[in-house]
């Protein structure tokens, strides 16, 4: 991001390529969900050992696993785009996937058969749920909130809420399926020759590290957005789906016969909640009429996430694609990194925070916001160097606060309950914390100034109080050193170079300007 | 107005002459209708009611984990006057205010499978989960050697029964094998958030002897990431917690090595047992440890013809 200022003149077109590039970036709907998934990416990496966050087969894992959800979301996005909304798709999806796995286990329906009840059941709800909301004008959040708890209702009593036996193996063709382990297998027998043969070695060679989760679920779930992504760029339904989301009257008036496109895409919101229950069956250990409890919350979230309009007429599929795997990728990193429960809580409301944040400077296209963004980062990252020393500040602190209490509470002759008890210290603890205060006092007073500094420089806009800031911040890291806190050190010079680059935004936006892309 | 007058006339008579012939009602306040180890509770909750002869109301959550509709049911039992009511909280603090106000107003309140903290209770009917934890964890450390890696799958920490069986599992087996690296997988009580926790740390770290779970829900996902990184039964442990009859069928086939299993049923039925007592006035113990049973394939025919699985 941050392009050299005293480039000389023979550089100046690929800077201006660079701007161009840039700008066409930031462009799309889904660069917001992208850019989160690089930054969380790159943290993930930088706390977790053994095997890279980046590795393909973890992120092959990843894309397997969001591929349910992302076949539901994909549906939704359609919806969304028309300006409606689907609660009902998590219940669809339990419902479908419980049913489907109940005709296939108890009633004897051949696997096929049983998928395409599934589909059919999918295309049914979806043909209720549409007439009610385009011919009877009712509105689509009190259909399909109604239709939520329908579906569950449904699903429930149809299969007495019980589990069925393993599923036959037709369903792993959507989830567990690997197109390569024929292959692995026939040459694990010996029973392949020449080249072949060569094949299948670097397979089996391959196997852990690449091969084993190139699995059906991420297959189908790309197929599935090229298809549909296509459709709705491609096509007139495509473009009477953004008519319809952008100005209901104005596309009636031109002709369009909104309610019939309004019931197709109710359709394929459903029908897409249906093969979401197949890909979900093909990882699951058995059919359940529970699955898919808060989808909704979750597929409604990926589409926001991924710059898709809750009024309609505006996103994109590769947006909602992008914001899947965000969600996913902030589950599957968060546990690669053993983080405590309670802050991956915390921590999944900040990421998402920080991709409609991004989302939202990038709509406004205005250098003054995006200026404030990389001011932030700078002081988030004097932030994150200031909790160093100040998390073990606070927490001797409060150990010794909760202690001073507990004793308090005892004196006055109340009994401790076993949580409390833990909190008394003993005189060897005391010590310890006492010791730990001393310690980090000076640097948490020095880094808290630091931290105030930064964060002013997102409200005063100058020059020069940025440049002393950022120039602070490099400076702060020799008594980083001296401290021996040297794991805050990448964010001093992340943060310096966040307010560095601030400097350059306005000359950036002014030669896009000129470039006449922006 | 007329026809209004009338309808509520026969309404009333209609409720006294329910009232007159109704037996005490107990409310029961179930955790889930459809997880599978819950659904035996319930069925321990329904045959107690009817050996007692007490009308049961028993009443789940709209989802698992869902506190205030528990605290709206509550409210609503006691409103209705109902004479005891047992309860298994999703939430052992956010259900304490209600727990005090029915107690205050002398309904008995019987806390079952979680714990109330906060507030007290006529009587605790559950499984000693830290005890029983502790005995999963020393089962399972004898199962990999020293220094093996393996995964635990928790349940929600945000409760008393996720964190016991946390720290139970965890102090017995560290302290049989001090150099294994524990790595967890958090969930709430979810089996989908078991699977994909299981899939992306196995597939991080190929080196993970064992999976050993909080609830057998967890123990069913763990399995399905196995076969889905395509491993066969027994190439990596498992380890369950719950004796859910697919965890058992699952150890019949050499997936599961190891399974502790709780008196399931016998909870569901001591508790609204105790409940029932507590209406009619009688004294009931405080806590009522209704024990455990571990399932290994040498005993698992024994826990199949207790629970009755065939």
């Amino acid at each position: 991001m941050a392009t050299p200022e005293n480039s000389t003149n023979e550089k100046l077109p690929l800077q201006d390529k660079l701007i161009s590039v840039m700008v066409r970036f930031f462009r799309t709907e889904w660069s917001g969900a992208f850019l989160a998934i690089l930054i969380l990416g790159i943290s993930i990496e930088l706390v977790t050992s053994g095997r890279p966050f980046f590795h393909p087969t973890n992120l092959m894992t990843i894309l397997n696993n969001s591929a349910a959800i992302g076949v539901v979301a994909g549906g939704m996005t359609l919806v969304i785009l028309t300006a409606g909304i689907d609660l009902s798709v998590g219940s669809v999806m339990g419902m479908t996937a419980a049913l489907t796995g109940y005709v296939a286990s108890f009633w004897g329906f051949p696997p096929s058969l049983a998928i395409l009840t599934g589909l059919g059941l999918g295309v049914a709800v979806g043909l209720f749920n549409g007439t009610l909301v385009a011919y009877f004008g009712m509105p689509a959040f009190i259909v399909t909130l109604a239709g939520l708890s329908i579906w569950r209702g449904t699903g429930h009593l149809a299969t007495n809420a019980q589990a069925t036996p393993k599923l036959p193996e037709l369903f792993d063709y959507f989830g567990r399926f690997n197109p390569f382990s024929g292959l692995r297998d026939a040459y694990k027998a010996k029973e392949l020759d020449g080249f072949a043969a060569t094949v299948g070695g670097f397979i089996d060679d391959n196997w852990i590290n690449f091969f084993r989760t190139f699995q059906m679920s991420m297959i189908i779930f790309i197929i599935f957005f090229i298809l549909l992504s296509f459709i709705v760029s491609n096509t007139k339904y495509g473009r009477y789906v953004y008519a319809i989301g952008s100005n209901a009257a104005g596309a009636r008036q031109a002709g369009i016969n909104t309610p019939q496109y309004t019931l197709m895409t109710y359709i394929v919101c459903s029908a897409s909640a249906a093969l979401g229950a197949l890909l979900f069956l093909g990882r699951a250990p058995y059919a359940k009429s529970d699955y898919g409890q808060m989808w909704e919350l979750d597929a409604i979230a990926a589409v926001v996430i991924g710059g898709t309009s809750l009024f309609g007429g505006r996103g994109s599929l590769w947006g909602t694609f992008m914001g899947v795997i965000l969600l996913k990728l902030i589950n599957n990193g968060l546990t690669l990194a053993q983080l405590d429960t309670f802050w991956q809580m915390v921590v999944t409301g900040l990421i998402i925070l920080i991709a409609v944040g991004l989302d939202i400077v990038r709509q406004s296209r205005d250098p003054e916001a995006v200026r404030k963004l990389f001011a932030s980062i700078g002081a988030a990252m004097a932030f994150f160097t200031l909790l160093t020393p100040a998390s073990v500040f606070l927490r001797a602190k409060i150990a010794l606060l909760e202690h001073e209490a507990m004793t308090q509470l005892l004196r006055a002759g109340e009994k401790l309950a076993m949580g409390q008890n833990n909190r008394l210290l003993t005189p060897n603890e005391i010590e310890k914390f006492q010791e730990a205060i001393s310690i980090t006092l000076v640097p948490s007073l020095l880094f808290s100034a630091l931290c105030l500094m930064t964060i002013l420089v997102i409200f005063k806009n100058t020059r020069a109080f940025t440049v002393i800031a950022a120039t602070i911040m490099l400076v702060a890291i020799i008594p980083l050193f001296l401290l021996d806190y040297q794991v805050s050190v990448p964010f001093l010079i992340l943060g310096a170079l966040a307010l560095f680059s601030s400097l350059s935004i306005q000359t950036v936006f002014e030669r896009a300007k000129a470039l006449n892309v922006a | 107005m007329n026809y209004k007058l009338i309808a509520s006339a026969a309404l009333c008579a209609l409720m006294t002459t329910t009232s007159a012939m109704a037996q005490d009602v107990i409310g029961y306040i179930t955790k889930s209708a459809t997880n599978a180890g819950w659904m035996m509770i319930n069925q321990g909750a329904t045959d107690a009611a009817a050996e007692e002869g007490v009308k049961l109301v028993a009443v789940g959550p709209a989802f698992q984990g869902d506190l205030s509709s528990q605290l709206e049911v509550f409210e609503n039992l006691v409103a209705q006057g109902a004479k005891a009511i047992g309860i298994a909280p999703v939430d052992s603090a956010g259900i304490a205010p209600a727990v005090n106000d029915a107690m205050s107003a002398g309904i008995p309140v019987v806390a079952i499978d979680t714990g109330v903290s906060g507030a007290a209770v006529t009587s605790f009917v559950a499984t000693d989960n830290y005890a029983v934890a502790k005995v999963q964890g020393a089962v399972a450390a004898t199962l990999v050697n020293d220094g093996d890696t393996i995964i635990y799958v928790t349940g929600n920490q945000a409760q008393s029964t996720g964190q016991e069986r946390r720290n139970g599992f965890m102090e017995a087996f560290a302290a049989a094998r001090p150099n294994s690296k524990v790595l967890e997988v958090p969930t709430e009580w979810n089996s989908q958030q078991a699977q994909e926790g299981v899939e992306a740390v196995i597939n991080a770290n190929a080196d993970v002897k064992m999976v050993a779970n909080a609830w057998d829900g967890g123990t069913m996902g763990a399995k399905a990431a196995l076969e889905n990184l395509g491993y066969s039964a027994g190439d990596v442990k498992l380890v369950g917690f719950d004796g859910a009859g697919d965890a058992i069928a699952a150890m019949d086939e050499g997936w599961v090595h190891a399974d502790t299993a709780q008196m399931l049923y016998q909870m569901g039925y001591q508790g609204i047992k105790a409940a029932a007592a507590a209406a009619r006035g009688e004294d009931v113990s405080s806590r009522i440890d209704t024990g455990f049973f571990l399932v290994t394939p040498e005993t698992s025919g024994v826990y199949k013809k207790m629970v009755g699985i065939n």
